[in-house]
This record gives structure tokens, sequence and C-alpha cells, in this order.
């Protein structure tokens, strides 16, 4: 089975602060592989390992996304693809580039991806790029599962969970309840640096039917939520009621 | 939080050049097991004094005890970057740290001075983690006077009976194999005891003050008897083994201490942007200001020390005096750290053992694998000249 993984080399949430007027600090911010991102590797990983075959992964982004492909090789993907952009581009553009590297890389029989990126979470390239491949997209799947020329997934939405099946190839995106991605072994990170990587620009897979227009990212700041900030002053008794009628009329008990 | 930061990344710059990158990746690797693993146990592994072993298991399996050697499953990594590594472990968890150090620490003694089957044997089992090491030197009347032990090996034909108890044993009653120290005929000689022997005992765990997580024990050898292909290099040289053993071991140890310093600094530096008073932050006072102040420069002072000394063992040059330095500095520093973030912390430092379980474990370490004491005379010696 020929599979290849999307990934973002995203800007690492946890540790992204805000200035004082709300403002995410992104210059000079640390980056490291999406979080989801890291779900689709892994369950990649784990069709190779139970329907054998081989994992391509696939980043497109500036110098720095090399090392979420590195991450990615040490996991047990077997080679990579480094998809060169000096710019930021959005999810149409991205979608249309990867779908143009795959093309050229493949032909695969399973796309995977993250439901979203872990730094933006647009959640849009994943169903772009299966209309630019022209194939059918599964999104949201906790659960894949390969059968043959079959592959049947199961998606949680919001108050349902509802199973998709459809014959391969196929785009499927992953949330972050489908595994536990693996750490690899200091060896694994050291003979990952022997596994062959290759590079493409965004410049050399542009067409006629590259995307004109792109959507910019203007302004992003941080939404502030403000607190009730309630305090209940008196003998214990008397607070602790207080605070259960609060609680209920919050709707909270 | 994360273990492996911005300033992990520039210590690697300025140490290693070039090759930073490489190591900065494998590091951020490693921490990203223990933040996952390793580092949500480690309260828990204080208050139930124990459970480290799956901790433990976990990081023999990333390949951390690996890293330092350079062949029979070693990955020839530089010892300085193997010393940031246990700072990061140091950091997540103290006793994991500290059972792996002196586990390796016998590894090393192996490595470097057992015979070829020992190498396949034993070595080769250590660095996997198939089996866990021991290293039994001190005795209820001999910790830093060493050569005063009292344990003896009597050859016997085509073997040695070790008898003698050693005390404050850490890994013991869990350990595989006991890298064992003790007098025979030809002076001071070394043994690898296998955990099972006849006539070896362990005694019941001993309480600490910090460490909680990992064992500490006697071990008793009564006319345990050892094969001797079992000894470990030349009979009677055992004491040139340890000394070169402990060296590496101290700046494994000092590492430890910055990896708990570090833990105890960041957790404080938290707290006194959260915490107000007197309608202000507390670090927007300045005797917190001064006391952070410190507080960073000791931590990178210790890591610099232990990397210096590092550095010059991988040259091949005599590291001991810089290695005692090391360690002198990082863990009298860290008892030092930690016991400011606790001041910081007010009364919830002093009844939170979050915060103050990190200055009982610093706490061993200005004794252990060598007293401060013990360490100064070697210094001592190598600048006047003298017994150290």
């Amino acid at each position: 089975m020929n599979i290849a993984v999307c990934v973002k080399h995203a800007v690492d949430e946890g540790e992204l602060r805000a200035d004082t007027s709300g403002r995410p600090q992104l210059q000079g911010a640390l980056s490291k592989m999406g979080s989801f991102d890291r779900n689709a590797v892994e369950e990649a990983i784990r069709l190779k390992e139970s329907n054998g075959g081989s994992v391509t992964v696939v980043c497109l982004g500036g110098a720095d996304s090399k090392k979420t492909l590195k991450e990615a090789l040490a996991m047990g993907c077997d080679k990579a693809l480094a998809v060169a952009s000096a710019r930021a581009l959005d999810a149409l553009a991205t979608s249309y580039y990867l779908s143009r590297a795959l093309k050229k890389a493949g032909p695969f029989d399973v796309v995977l991806l993250a439901e979203g990126a872990s730094d933006t979470y647009h959640g849009l390239v994943g169903p772009m790029l299966a209309r630019w491949l022209g194939l059918p997209f599964l999104g949201f799947a906790r659960k894949v599962e390969v059968n043959g020329s079959k592959v049947r997934t199961e998606a949680a939405l919001e108050d349902r969970a509802e199973s998709y099946e459809t014959v391969l190839p196929a785009v499927i995106s992953v949330v972050s309840e489908v595994n536990t991605p693996r750490y690899p072994t200091l060896l694994q990170i050291m003979q990952a640096a022997k596994k062959p990587m290759e590079e493409v620009t965004v410049e050399s897979l542009t067409d006629e039917g590259a995307p004109k227009f792109g959507v910019t990212v203007g302004d992003v700041v941080v939404q502030s939520v403000d607190r009730k900030k309630l305090v209940f002053e008196g003998p214990a008794e008397e607070t602790s009621r207080k605070l259960i009628d609060a609680l209920r009329k919050e709707g909270l008990l | 939080m994360k273990l492996f930061q911005t300033e992990h990344r520039r210590a690697l710059r300025a140490f290693y050049g070039e090759g930073h990158a490489a190591f900065s990746t494998l590091l951020e690797s490693l921490a990203g097991t223990l933040e996952a693993e390793v580092a949500p146990s480690s309260a828990r592994f204080d208050a139930d004094s124990g459970g480290i072993s799956s901790a433990r298991r976990r990081l023999f399996e990333a390949g951390l005890c690996r890293m330092p050697f350079d062949s029979h499953g070693g990955l020839s990594l530089p010892f300085g970057v193997y010393s940031l590594a246990m700072e990061l472990v140091g950091a997540a968890d103290a006793p994991t740290a500290m059972s792996l150090g002196i586990h390796n620490t016998v590894a090393d003694g192996v490595f470097r001075y057992g015979s070829e089957s020992q190498k396949k044997e034993v070595f080769e089992d250590l660095v996997s983690g198939k089996r866990l090491a021991s290293f039994s030197l001190t005795e209820p009347s001999s910790g830093s006077d060493a050569r005063a032990m009292s344990t003896t090996a009597t050859k016997t034909g085509s073997s040695y009976r070790i008898t003698g108890t050693k005390t404050f044993i850490t890994n013991a009653g869990e350990a595989d194999v006991y890298f064992v120290v003790a007098r025979s005929e030809k002076g001071h000689s070394a043994f690898l005891v296998d955990g099972s022997a006849p006539g070896l005992s362990v005694g019941a765990d001993i309480p600490k003050l910090g460490m909680r997580g990992s064992r500490t024990a006697e071990v008793r050898m009564d006319g345990c008897s050892v094969p001797a292909e079992n000894l470990v290099g030349e009979d009677g040289r055992a004491f040139e083994y340890v000394k070169s053993m402990l060296s590496g071991s101290r700046i494994v140890m000092g590492s430890i201490c910055v990896g708990i310093a570090l833990a105890a600094y960041r957790k404080a530096l938290h707290y006194a942007t959260e915490r107000k008073l007197f309608e202000k932050k507390l670090s927007d006072m300045q005797m917190t200001r001064e006391r952070v102040a410190d507080m960073r420069a000791g931590i990178n002072s210790s890591r610099s020390m232990c990397l210096y000394a590092s550095r010059i063992k991988e040259t091949g040059e005599d590291y001991g005096s810089e290695a005692a330095q090391a360690k002198i500095i990082a863990t009298e520093t860290a008892s030092r750290v930690c016991d400011q973030a606790i001041q910081l912390f007010g009364g919830y430092g002093y009844t939170n053992a979050d915060v103050h379980r990190h200055w009982r474990d610093a706490r061993l370490l200005t004794i252990g694998e060598g007293a401060s004491e013990v360490l100064r005379l070697i210094v001592a010696s190598m600048e006047l000249g003298g017994a150290a």
C-alpha cells in the first residue's frame, strides 16, 4: 500500500505568548510538527505496519519544515518530500501545491492528514486537497480500517458518530482520538538522517491551473473572556449555599 | 512545561558549534518522551516512595543509556550531550535520573574494564535495559573512606567467595547485576554479582529525605560464590577503575542537579508572576528580582561547568578535577536554588510537596557519589599536591 501523509510545521501553540495588545508574539515563536499532524503520521505508520507498503511524508513550508519531516521519518515514515515555499500560502494554494506534489510522487492509495493545523485550525486543506486530486474525502476519522481495496472510517462529529466507506484511493483526515502518537527512539532519530528526502519548490509545481488569488490573514488578536469573579463572603454554611445557588443559576449543576 | 528550551539549544550551540542542530533534535525528542511519560508521574513517585520502573523502562527504550558509548549498541554521542540529556531527565524526575545514572556508571565500568564476553553478555543487556545494574561500593563503616571497606573476596579454585555488607545502594532489590567492590589478596577488586546469586540478600528499603522514587537498601553477601570470569578487569585494580568511573558519574550527578534546580526555578518563576501582595506582583518586587537573577546565574554556571568538564572528558585528557568542581558547583547550587524556590513560595513552599521535593531530592547529591568535602580534597590536591 502506497501511503502519503501531509503535515504542517506549525507554531508551537503551547509556548505562544500574547503581547500587551493581545497579539500573539509570532516573531521568534517556537515551531514544531502540528499536534494533530503527529496523529496523522502515526496512523499512516500503523496502516503500513498492518497492510505493508511505504509511507511518504509531505510538508509544504519554509526551511524549518525539514525539522518536521525528519521527525516524521524518525517515527517510521520511509521517505520525505519537502515542498519549499518562501512565503506563507493560504489553504487553497497549499492544497493545490500539495496535490501537484502528490501527483508527481504518487500514485498513492491513501492520503492522510490532520483534521486541521494545531496553530491556525482552519481545517480546509484536507477537503480542498481531495477536490484537487479528484478523490473522495473522509473527514474527522477517529478510526480507520483498510480492507482490500476499500477503506472504512468512523467519524466523531459533535453530537453523533458516522461511518463512511469508499473505494481506494481516498483522502482521509484524522482527529486526535484516532491514536496515541509514538515517540521515536534516539537511534531512530539518528537513522532518520539517512532516509531519502526530496525537495521541490512551489514555483516548479506552478502551472496555468494554480489559484491566482489568495486570502491573506490580517490581524490576529487573542479573544479575552471576562470572568464573572463572584466572591461570596460570610460563614462557610452561608457561602457554600450561595455558591451552589450560583452554579445552579449558570446551569452547571 | 517544555523541558527542552531555548537555553538548552543555546548551550549546545555554544559548546558544540556546527553539530548542535542534530543534538538539539535528539534532545528535543527525548524531552517529548519525558514530558509525556515521566514528568506527569514525578509527584506521585515522591508521594508513593517508588514506582519509577515504567518510567525507567521507557527511557531504556528511548535509548538514553546507549548515548555515550561508541560500540556494542552505543550511539557514539558526545558525553556532554548525554549529560544534558540527564539534566532533562533530572528536571522530569530526579529519582528516575538517579537510578539510570548509577546504572550507567556500572555500564561504563563494564564497557571500559570488562572482558569481551562481559561486554557482549552484560554491557549490551545494560544499555538496552534488559538488565538493571546497581553500584555496590559504600559500606556501613566506609563511605568517603572507601579504602577502609571490610567486604572480602576470597579466591577458592575457579571462583571467589564474597562476604560483607554494602549500604545506601541505589536500585538494590530491583537490580539484576551488582557491581561489587571487595578486598582481595591483591588489593581491591570488582565483581559482577548476579542478583539471584546464592548468599546475596537485600535489606528493607531505607526511608529517605528525598529521591524517594528510587529504591535504596542494604546489600548483604554471606559467602556469595561468584565465578572467576565475573571479575572485572584485573584483580587488585578496582580502585583505579572506580575512581575513573566516578569522575564521569560526577558530571552526570551534577547535570541531574541542574535539572532539579531548573524544575524548582521554573515553578518559582511562574508563581512569582502570578502571586500578588501589597497590590504588586511578587515578580515586580526588588528582592524577588535579585533572587531570580541569582537562581538563573547559578543554574547557568552549573550547566556550563558540567558541559566544560564533559568537553575535557571527550578530548581524552584527565578531567577528574573539573568533574569534581562541576559536581560541587551544581549540587550546592541546586540545594540553594531549591531553597530559594521554597522561600519564594512562602508557606506554600514549605507545605506543598511538589515544591519542597526538589530541595529534598537535591539534598542527597552533596553527599552521594562523592561528598562535597571529598571533592574539595580532590580539587585541592590537584592545585596544591598532596593526597586527595
